[in-house]
């Protein structure tokens, strides 16, 4: 059984650390396309750790892993981007609480995968719209250039969810599947 | 970096020896504060009085400058952005247009280059005190500080893990990084088109969770062996004892943020523009 989001036990605790710091640790490797702009993997972790883990996890991991690296890399935590990490690990790790979504026991259908773009295109959207808000009307950031920012981070987030983090999401459930990973030898 | 994943000095500076939740109300304090201003004067007093804290706490420069430049350079960028792609954004602010610098398209004018500067200044300011937190803090001592700000100890704990378990990881994803490039599977630009460096890139974060799992089960094993978990509160090891000038330094903190506060809703409410 899938245990409730809201339990913190012992495990709770050491995914969120664990979450955090590889989603700290791996902020920094990206493919440039564009200024300040990077198809990042580090995004499809956050949607792995919420869809293996849920919604809290997710976003708390999101949340103190993007702070740390701001620590250690840029000398300045960039607030609005960090909780926009957070709130869109917490869309896609509401896929965990969907019926029969399991993907520790290989519990997947296609149908959750269907919920799972859904739930992570909803998530990038709001995080995007809720960074871009807060550097307009927290930093003062002019308008007319956040969105641009916002819209090539977006579309790099969504093609690093679409490419490795769904696949990897699925390659995971498929692999702890005990029914099904044998096949007859003829 | 060190082993913990932060980048703590050790020191005998007044801001080593401070309260660790003291450095974070400093922190968040000076963060709200920036964060309510657009004026170039605030901006210069308070990245004046960051710059002699910074000082007092005697961390070699040399350990600085590597994140002071990639500020410097991330703040040059952003306001060539801004003013390439909102040339006139300084208008909406000020109310008057001072053309400048003719770029085809538009002009650049006067107001939007002294509100970049004002911008660059502003994220400036934050550097110190950031740079001050994170070089006089150690992790684990943060960790319980958290805990005495009334975070629970579990998430503290968390905080705690994460820091511990940067530079583990970071040393995996090498590992796997190497194995992989060793096999012709790199993600550097000359290992071919972008979708065959994406498709290189997949095959490192499988290995990379595969092992991260494993070390959330060995590390929650062992953490629950030794009973963690079981009590209302726990003690930290690390933990220090507020001192009166902690003490101090906590009303100061709040005094200024009230002080910065009332600034903001009666005197510099908007955007200073002198001209």
């Amino acid at each position: 059984m899938k245990p409730s989001i809201w339990k913190w036990s012992t495990r709770t605790v050491v995914t969120i650390g664990i979450g955090a710091a590889l989603y700290g640790a791996t902020s920094w490797i990206g493919i440039p396309i564009g200024t300040d702009t990077q198809l990042r993997p580090s995004i499809a972790l956050l949607a792995i750790f919420g869809a293996l883990f849920g919604p809290v996890v997710g976003f708390i991991a999101g949340f103190i892993g993007h702070v740390i690296n701001d620590f250690i890399t840029s000398g300045t935590v960039w607030w609005g981007w960090a909780l926009g990490s957070g709130i869109s690990a917490a869309f896609m790790g509401l896929i965990y609480l969907a019926k029969g979504f399991n993907p520790q026991d290989g519990e997947i259908r296609k149908g959750h995968i269907i919920q799972f773009i859904v739930y992570g295109v909803i998530g990038i959207f709001v995080s995007l719209a809720f960074s871009y808000l807060f550097d307009i009307y927290i930093m003062g950031e002019p308008g007319g250039k956040v969105i641009v920012q916002a819209a090539v981070a977006g579309l790099a987030n969504t093609a690093v969810f679409f490419v490795l983090g769904i696949p990897a999401v699925w390659a995971y459930a498929k692999r702890n599947r005990n029914d099904s990973n044998l096949s007859v030898d003829s | 970096m060190s082993r913990t994943g932060s980048l703590y000095i050790e020191g005998n500076s007044f801001f080593h020896r401070m309260d660790g939740a003291v450095k974070l109300i400093l922190l968040l304090s000076w963060t709200v504060a920036t964060f309510l201003f657009l004026d170039l004067r605030i901006f210069a007093v308070m990245l004046a009085a960051g710059a002699a804290m910074l000082l007092m706490a005697g961390i070699p420069l040399k350990r600085m400058s590597f994140l002071f430049w990639i500020l410097t350079v991330f703040t040059v960028l952003n306001s060539a952005f801004i003013l390439l792609l909102t040339p006139r954004f300084g208008t909406t602010l000020t109310g008057s247009d001072t053309p400048l610098i003719p770029i085809g398209y538009s002009t650049i004018n006067r107001e939007t280059l002294f509100y970049v500067l004002t911008l660059s200044l502003k994220y400036m300011t934050l550097l110190p005190i950031t740079l001050l937190f994170i070089f006089t803090t150690h992790p684990s001592r943060f960790a319980a500080s958290l805990n005495k700000l009334g975070v629970p100890y579990k998430m503290a704990y968390a905080v705690s893990i994460a820091f511990r378990y940067i530079p583990d990881l970071t040393q995996e994803f090498r590992t796997i990084l190497n194995a992989m490039q060793m096999r012709g599977l790199g993600i550097s630009r000359g290992d071919g088109s972008l979708r065959r460096r994406l498709k290189n890139l997949s095959l490192i974060v499988v290995p990379l969770l595969q092992s991260s799992l494993q070390h959330i089960e060995s590390v929650s094993d062992a953490m629950d062996l030794r009973g963690f978990g079981t009590g209302r509160r726990r003690t930290w090891y690390m933990g220090t004892v507020m001192s009166l000038a902690d003490k101090l330094a906590i009303m100061l903190c709040l005094l200024l943020l009230g002080l910065a506060i009332f600034l903001k809703l009666q005197i510099f409410r908007e955007f200073w523009y002198p001209f």
